[in-house]
């Protein structure tokens, strides 16, 4: 019985590991052996075990690469003050505009992100509607800038991955059984604690689903720091871009991009950890 | 459970024990991991044989694709008067791409297949030239046949002719020119600008504007520390990052395409900028002005380039002789407001003028940047010829500068 | 079950006094509020390209970047854009094929996860993540390396490849939301009432599991049709919507693009419309509640 349970549970997992294997695994177990490489696109590359790269890589690009933990953290903590209220809105209050609501938070995501985030630059911009208006009425003074800045990053990031954050928070919120509030409420307890202690808790899955979903992507995103950022906001992603394309250091681009996977997994443990685990990693 | 199984349902009535599964999972993966290693071990020196012989051109396709940087071709709405004349006039089916909007980063996507002896999916495209040059030593450009393009022998400027970069136009034919300068919003800086330490000035902290593109941006220093940029040495480079690094803190941003948009909104008060984008913000907003700095300015040119292994080289010979006939040029001109390298041009401008066109063709055969004077020119200076080792070196310094 | 008589049977005197009305109606006010805000804040820029798609340029170039007057040209002639629309086309398909499988492959993957016990179920779980964490540019150019190793040609079907593969970790790690603790025993139940498990599991379990399916599949579309970098490396000269879009947007957003991005957005619009009243039709007879003995399994419709 268990023994064919399991063999369900392989053949359910291989036709997705399979692709992966296929078009993840491989592409990355080159870029693996690219890291340990050394030498230039014209003088050609050989493979010569040059762990060294490793800890390079890290002292070169340790600020760049603290800024980007900083900033993903950053992100995901607003996305989370941010979504909760409005993924708990929508599953305990949504009612029959549940979909409706959810599909609203989604929406604007269907349009290109390069013209979201084009957009908001044109929000953001010194004489813009936002910094013109306020710049008007005296409220800022007239050098005072948002692009460029590091807030504007942030601003960008939040607004770019908060539906990663909202979804798994309404998919988890909605599956909470109002039974068991009302059974609180019958145990006498205040709404605060019922929240705290039922729903919070239940819905612990979808806030690590969200954490996730905001954090890993945001941290090597480049897109924001390229298009609303300035010359101290520079993020790993953007460093590797630099590395690949410009410099054309391939080992670096490589060795860069498995430090960072590292540092992610390693942060995505501590919180699975932390947050009380193997329920959460299933 | 119940009484069938899901896998039973399956078709899965052989038992495979799944230490056996694991086992075939094991070996199947340790041959795909030393597949993928060796795919992967000692990449090869990328250089390509075939870029350096004339390869003989097929018959005509009746097909073109060909890759473009975006506004550096004449509109109609929709569609491009160019694109369509050539295609009418030659039976030719084209499909023109707007995709290239930094030299690297379009370098990036085609030099995998390149490299690798494929073709890279376009038939023509458009790079500056100092990449037209990298791209060489790599042997990645076709030869041209200039027998089949008798336009571009009789029409183009001496000064385009043998360039730089690519000595006798073996492998590229320029499609546009201009000149990196400075451009600035007057009202905002209150004042005219005449040097390249106005962008050092603090007066407009926060408000500069620098260009990500390291050739640019070192020449710039180069030429503020009095040296020439086409015979820099590593030394005089390294000053160059020490100017950068000192005025760091007055530059808003490293740009590419998009200091355009913030000069216009007045973002940016002061920027480095390329002279045809001026041009074009200068009918919006009068108050933007564009100056070559008198410590002298940069000029490039874009070209027109095969790829090896191009799937429709005849066709794309047809192309880049259709864009030299002087009507087509000036109907480009007109639009893009680059320097033409084909001659004419000017003239032609002024003969659409007597005829009626449009206010602002005044303003484009009479502009010095469109059509620079000699005077001009000895103003400017081409990028300085990098192997690889100084392109990286250059390259680490500057990543220094733009990445802290 | 006795569980559930317990519950019907309890007399409602002993439910605790329901707090008074006028404090309920009070706290209601803030929630709703500020949801509003937040669909505002992310409609802004929505509302910004909507808005641009009017502009009426003078300029013989226009640039997009301050307004000039009202007007519908744009809207006759997007179509005409001949790139803009074959670009639009493969976006769409390539995101309705890869959503299907991705979500496809990553449900089954994640179901795997959370409701059998198998060795290297962790180091799975861990893996997943990999594929999100990696950085595009690298994972792109390497993905590219492979083709061209393989010497396959690039364009649609290699573009469609690469965006399976990056949705798959997305899809997984949103249906693991809902599938979480996920309690076998109403599929027991319903095959002890006679279903074969495959029943069970559609008439069960999937409904249960759907919201965070569909969730998934919505969240894989707008990955796939929003992608940039990975698809930049892997489309030769196919073009899709975001490759045109970056394209054609040097000096602020043509009025086109303006325009195309209202179209889908508003085709999106419609979508949700559709799927609501669908969704309605489905659920009308279904009950709203059952009380179940088991926490976190809940039925709410």
């Amino acid at each position: 019985m268990r023994r064919r349970r399991v063999r369900v549970a392989y053949w359910l997992l291989i036709p997705g590991l399979v692709w992966l294997i296929l078009f993840y695994v491989i592409p990355t177990v080159s870029m693996l052996s690219i890291s340990l490489q050394e030498g230039s696109p014209e003088r050609g590359f050989e493979f010569t075990w040059n762990l060294g790269i490793y800890p390079e890589v890290l002292a070169r690009n340790s600020v760049q690469l603290l800024r980007s933990g900083l900033y993903g953290l950053i992100v995901t903590i607003a996305t989370m003050l941010i979504a909760y209220p409005l993924a708990y809105t929508i599953a305990f209050r949504g009612g029959r505009w549940k979909n409706v609501l959810l599909f609203m938070v989604i929406l604007p995501f269907f349009v290109s992100f390069i013209i979201r985030t084009l957009e908001w630059k044109f929000l953001l911009g010194d004489e813009g509607i936002v910094l013109g208006t306020l710049k008007d009425w005296g409220v800022l003074g007239p050098g005072y800038y948002l692009l460029g800045r590091p807030i504007a990053v942030l601003g960008g990031l939040i607004y770019n991955f908060l539906p990663f954050m909202a979804l798994p928070l309404y998919v988890a919120l909605e599956k909470i059984d109002r039974s068991l509030l009302d059974a609180a409420n019958d145990l006498y307890s205040s709404r605060a604690s019922a929240f705290w202690r039922v729903t919070f808790r239940l819905s612990l899955p979808g806030v690590f689903a969200g954490s996730l979903l905001t954090f890993i992507p945001a941290v090597g995103d480049f897109i924001n720091a390229e298009f609303l950022g300035g010359p101290d906001t520079t993020m790993i992603g953007n460093v590797i871009q630099l590395e690949y394309l410009t410099n054309n250091d391939y080992p670096e681009a490589a060795a860069l991009s498995f430090v960072l996977m590292a540092g992610i997994l390693l942060a995505v443990t501590l919180y699975a950890r932390i947050l009380g685990t193997e329920e959460l990693t299933g | 459970m119940g009484e069938g199984s899901l896998d039973g349902m399956l078709g899965f009535d052989r038992r495979i024990s799944r230490r056996e599964l694991l086992r075939r999972a094991g070996r199947g993966s340790i041959y795909m991991g030393v597949m993928a290693f060796l795919a992967a071990c000692g990449v090869e020196a990328q250089r390509r044989e075939g870029g350096g012989q004339l390869q003989p051109l097929p018959p005509k396709a009746g097909e073109l694709v060909m890759a473009n940087w975006p506004l550096y071709i004449d509109k109609d709405g929709p569609v491009s008067p160019t694109v369509e004349s050539f295609e009418k006039e030659n039976d030719v089916e084209m499909q023109y791409d707007v995709v290239i909007n930094d030299n690297e980063e379009f370098f990036g996507t085609i030099r995998a297949p390149l490299s690798a002896g494929q073709a890279s999916g376009y038939d023509i495209i458009v790079v500056t030239d100092w990449l037209i040059d990298k791209m060489n030593r790599f042997g990645y450009l076709e030869r041209i046949h200039h027998e089949e393009l008798p336009n571009f022998e009789a029409n183009v400027s001496d000064k385009f002719r043998d360039p730089w970069f690519d000595p006798n136009n073996e492998h590229s034919i320029p499609w546009a020119a201009g000149i990196t300068g400075i451009g600035y919003d007057i009202s905002l800086t209150g004042r005219e600008l005449d040097s390249i330490f106005d962008l050092f000035d603090t007066e407009f902290a926060g408000r500069v504007g620098m260009f990500a593109e390291m050739r640019d941006t070192f020449n710039f220093a180069l030429l503020a520390n009095g040296a020439d940029p086409t015979q820099a040495t590593i030394e005089e480079v390294q000053a160059a990052q020490q100017l950068l690094l000192e005025h760091r803190g007055n530059f808003r941003g490293f740009y590419g395409n998009d200091y355009a948009d913030q000069l216009a909104t007045g973002s940016l008060a002061v920027s480095m900028a390329w002279s045809g984008d001026i041009f074009a913000l200068q009918l919006d907003n009068p108050n933007l002005r564009f100056f070559i700095p008198k410590e002298g300015a940069n000029r490039w040119s874009d070209n027109m380039a095969i790829p090896v292994g191009a799937e429709h080289p005849t066709d794309a010979h047809l192309f880049m002789n259709h864009v030299y006939d002087p009507r087509i040029a000036t109907n480009i001109t007109e639009w893009v407001w680059y320097e033409s390298p084909v001659q004419g041009v000017q003239e032609m401008i002024q003969e659409d003028i007597a005829e009626g066109g449009p206010r602002y063709l005044q303003l484009l055969a009479d502009s010095e940047l469109v059509f620079p004077t000699e005077e001009t020119n000895a103003q400017t200076h081409p990028y300085k010829r990098l192997e690889e080792e100084e392109e990286q070196a250059w390259n680490d310094l500057f990543q220094e500068v733009i990445q802290a | 079950m006795s569980a559930d008589v317990a519950v019907a049977e309890r007399p409602i005197e002993a439910r605790a006094a329901p707090p008074p009305k006028v404090a309920r109606r009070r706290r209601g006010w803030f929630l709703p509020v500020y949801t509003g805000v937040v669909v505002a804040y992310l409609f802004l820029p929505i509302g910004v390209m909507i808005l641009f798609g009017f502009n009426d340029l003078q300029g013989p170039r226009g640039f997009n970047v301050t307004w000039e007057g009202f007007t519908l040209r744009h809207y006759s002639n997007v179509f005409d854009f001949p790139d803009l629309t074959s670009a639009l086309k493969n976006s769409l398909l390539i995101a309705a094929a890869s959503t299907i499988v991705a979500t496809a492959l990553g449900t089954m993957i994640a179901l795997a996860l959370t409701r059998h016990r198998f060795r290297g179920r962790g180091g799975t779980n861990m893996f997943i993540f990999l594929p999100m964490a990696t950085p595009e540019v690298v994972l792109g150019a390497s993905l590219l390396s492979l083709f061209v190793s393989m010497s396959v040609a690039r364009g649609f079907v290699t573009i469609l490849i690469a965006h399976i593969m990056f949705n798959i970790s997305y899809v997984v790690v949103t249906v693991k939301a809902r599938t979480q603790g996920f309690n076998a025993e109403w599929e027991e139940a319903a095959k002890d009432l006679g279903a074969t498990p495959w029943t069970a599991f559609w008439t069960v379990t999937f409904p249960l599991i759907s919201p965070g399916i569909l969730a998934a599949a919505v969240l894989a579309f707008a990955l796939s049709v929003d992608d940039y970098v990975i698809t930049l490396f892997n489309a030769g000269s196919t073009l899709t919507f975001p490759l045109w879009v970056a394209g054609a947007s040097r000096f602020g957003v043509p009025p086109e693009v303006n325009v195309m991005g209202t179209i889908l957005f508003f085709a999106g619009v419609i979508l949700a419309v559709a799927s609501v009243l669908f969704q309605r039709g489905r659920y009308r007879d279904a009950p709203q509640e059952i009380g179940p003995p088991v926490a976190g399994t809940g039925f709410a419709g």
